[in-house]
């Protein structure tokens, strides 16, 4: 039997040319789906110098809408002007799955709702934490409660994330996977690592890589790279720097990455006199962040909130021992020989890092094996092959009890059709779905989804599909399986 | 029901030439069909007609008045005419009448609108010329008749029309590129000119479907590098049998088509070859 293959596209405002972390993550997830042979397109919005269709490596295409930026102020007007160019790529494309990313791309709410209803499948990854107190979050737990409460599948980065996720849009947990983000650890080698694998059959089983010893007179250099905001803890750090120096004078600190709360960082180095023991990088590239993180021991990541924390896997994987508040989804990420985690708060931070320092000039950390580590338990195939899977679960190609995991045929236990198995496309269920949402925002959602499906009907009628030219294909890769997926 | 979907007609009256019209003339018309085009046609001419001698009253009306009529230097036509057009046929008098009872902000934008459907084209054609060693040469049908017959000049022969002559060594590449067009996304034969900014679009009206878009594409690739510079393509070829993949690769490497052979003639001596053959 051939292997499934699917048709997806991944939406999001957030694309490259534009450098972060919601880019490079669907940009990897990309590539290795089209190892596993599956096609994939990405749409997102035209940049300055980047309109029109592209293919990437790999022939990943991807779709600079520039639509999206016309209307750009606006936000309203872009849901229903979006959708004509988004069905003619769903047609051309033949897209079976439409696959959102990031919760504040509007482009992506958008996407999803078209796609459901265009009777796509539609799967939604959330990149981020929310609160739930201010008006902004409000106001964006309602949209995204709107949009996930017809969404086939959501796929959260970290099991806190899953926890915020299910709460503001009021999900059914069984219908939120959580699969991390990844590194490619070979951007991330650690200084001493030996370049090329050792050959297999040495004499001597796989070579560890060497030992090296922190000598007692070795200053321990402490980075810290992140972007310097309130949510980053950079309070904290302002505030712990000259503590922890002050118990470790050896200590040394890099503090890469640029931001509004960079002048009080400089400020305390000018009343503390540190010039010489805290260095300042400013902003650095992300392909010179492994040059940065090896010149050091220790990373410290006094984050306030964070969904996943992809640096911290980084650092572990340039051979870090890792120091981290433990917020957000931050405890799910590294083993526990491999951080220290202190609470959110100066002073337990200075006594963590003392511990670390502590840790590291005893030599009983084995930094050198994190690598190796890490690679073991981030690899971007991995993340793919899990992406998979939700895609087979949704499209019906795996049994419900299987991707569920639990008695899906037990009626009683959850309440008839309700329960968030593979969704139907019908008006009138999504309606009832949407209905849910609140007193007024149900009314509201209902009138935005039937204004879509009237648009749709228009389309159908002013476009017709056949007259849409169905896109050449890139060469499928073809995918030999070594597992039993 | 008058008009075609886009389709390709295909001449090679030579081994180094090749014509490629799009049209939306329906290619096999029934005697019903073409008897309906003849009626469509005369329709057009009495609608034009009509809205002409409308607007010769309206104009009668509005500036002359009784008084004026024996210093008529302003007339637009002849006395006897006038008069006879106006005051002696039963047409002249409907007209009169209707132009001194309609108001002209009315009545002078609707003739105008009448006259313009009147002289619109209803099939658009668009020729691509291929002519290896000189280069290609693009016609479209105007939009309206009047510009065929006023504006075509010495390049209005067969449908007349604006051309566009690109000489051979000015041709860089011949691509099918994709293109957000309107509410959607088209497949696009654009060819590229060395020195310019923008790429030249093959039959930009009509934006033919892939189908032959492809065939177009492989034609002029045939017909314009068959020599000298395409037998990489041709290898290519051989060695992928999937045609439809094929174009795609190639459209990524731009400057496929330096090494072609260099042209006898200089731009305008070719160009004024191309005018006379046509």
């Amino acid at each position: 039997m051939p292997r499934l293959t699917y048709n997806i596209a991944m939406v999001s405002d957030f694309f490259f040319p534009q450098p972060g972390g919601v880019e490079s993550h669907i940009y990897q997830l990309a590539t290795k789906l089209v190892d596993r042979g599956h096609k994939v397109v990405v749409i997102t919005h035209a940049y300055a110098d980047r309109k029109g269709i592209r293919y990437l490596t790999n022939g990943i295409k991807v779709y600079h809408v520039p639509f999206a930026i016309i209307y750009r102020s606006a936000t309203f007007p872009t849901v229903f002007s979006f959708f004509p160019v988004f069905r003619n790529i769903m047609i051309r494309e033949q897209i079976d799955i439409v696959h959102g990313h990031a919760s504040l791309s509007s482009l992506c709410h958008e996407a999803l709702l078209h796609g459901r209803t265009m009777g796509l499948r539609t799967v939604f990854t959330d990149h981020s934490l929310f609160g739930f107190a201010d008006a902004a979050s409000i106001l964006t737990n309602k949209l995204l409660k709107f949009i996930l409460s017809d969404v086939d599948h959501v796929i959260c980065v970290s099991h806190t994330s899953k926890e915020n996720t299910v709460l503001r849009a009021a999900l059914d947990p069984v219908m939120v996977s959580v699969i991390p983000n990844a590194v490619v650890s070979e951007n991330f080698r650690p200084r001493k690592y030996p370049p090329e694998p050792p050959a297999p059959n040495n004499g001597f089983g796989n070579a560890t890589p060497a030992v090296h010893h922190l000598g007692p007179n070795d200053p321990v250099v402490i980075v810290v790279i992140s972007r310097l905001f309130y949510n980053k803890g950079t309070d904290l750090l302002t505030a712990s720097i000259p503590r922890i120096l002050e118990n470790h004078p050896n200590t040394r600190f890099i503090i890469a990455g640029s931001g509004p709360k960079s002048i009080d960082l400089e400020q305390m180095i000018e009343q503390n006199v540190l010039q010489d023991k805290v260095e300042m990088l400013g902003s650095v590239r992300h392909e010179q962040v492994r040059d940065v993180m090896i010149r050091g021991h220790i990373y410290l990541h006094p984050s306030l909130t964070e969904a996943f924390g992809t640096v911290l896997v980084e650092a572990a994987s340039c051979g870090l021992y890792v120091v981290c508040t433990a917020v957000g989804g931050i405890p799910e990420v590294l083993p526990g020989h491999m951080t220290v985690f202190a609470k959110p708060e100066e002073d337990d931070l200075v006594v963590a890092t003392g511990k670390a320092i502590s840790a590291l000039r005893a030599n009983k950390v084995r930094t050198e094996k994190f690598h190796d580590q890490v690679k073991a338990m981030y690899s971007w195939d991995n993340i793919a092959k899990r992406t998979e899977r939700v895609y087979k679960g949704i499209m019906g190609d795996i049994p419900e009890a299987d991707f569920y995991g639990y008695d899906v045929g037990n009626t009683a236990a959850w309440n008839g059709e309700s329960h968030s198995g593979v969704r139907s496309f019908a008006l009138i269920d999504r309606l009832k779905r949407y209905y849910g949402c609140g007193v007024w925002a149900g009314k509201l959602f209902c009138l935005c989804a039937v204004i879509d499906y009237l648009l749709f009907v228009f389309c159908e009628w002013v476009f017709p599909r056949d007259r849409i030219d169905i896109a050449a294909d890139w060469p499928r890769k073809v995918y030999h399986s070594d597992d039993d997926d | 029901m008058l008009t075609a979907a886009p389709h390709l007609h295909v001449r090679r009256p030579s081994p180094t030439t090749a014509e490629f019209t799009v049209s939306t003339y329906p290619r096999n018309p029934t005697p019903a069909l073409r008897l309906l085009l003849i009626a469509v046609g005369v329709l057009r001419l009495v609608l034009a007609l009509g809205a002409a001698l409308l607007l010769y009253a309206e104009y009668w009306t509005q500036f002359f008045t009784l008084a004026s009529y024996q210093q008529s230097n302003l007339w637009l036509l002849p006395a006897a005419q006038h008069e006879f057009l106006l005051y002696h046929t039963p047409l002249g008098r409907l007209a009169q009448e209707i132009a001194a009872r309609t108001p002209s902000w009315a009545l002078v934008p609707l003739c105008i609108g009448a006259i313009y459907v009147a002289v619109r084209r209803i099939h658009v054609e668009e020729r691509l010329l291929v002519l290896r060693g000189l280069g290609i040469q693009t016609r479209s049908t105007p939009g309206t008749i009047l510009l065929g017959w006023f504006g075509g000049g010495a390049g209005a022969g067969a449908g007349g029309g604006p051309t566009r002559f690109i000489p051979t060594e000015k041709i860089r590449d011949v691509l099918i590129n994709e293109a957000f067009w309107g509410f959607g996304v088209r497949y696009i034969l654009v060819v590229v000119v060395e020195g310019e900014e923008g790429l030249v679009v093959v039959f930009p009206k009509l934006l033919p479907r892939r189908e032959i878009v492809e065939e177009v594409w492989r034609g002029v690739r045939g017909c314009l590098f068959d020599e000298g510079g395409a037998g990489e393509h041709h290898h290519l070829q051989q060695q992928r049998p999937e045609k439809k993949r094929r174009f795609k690769d190639t459209k990524r490497r731009s400057g496929a088509g330096d090494g072609k052979k260099s042209p006898a003639s200089t731009k305008e001596n070719s160009g004024e070859e191309i005018r006379d053959r046509s």
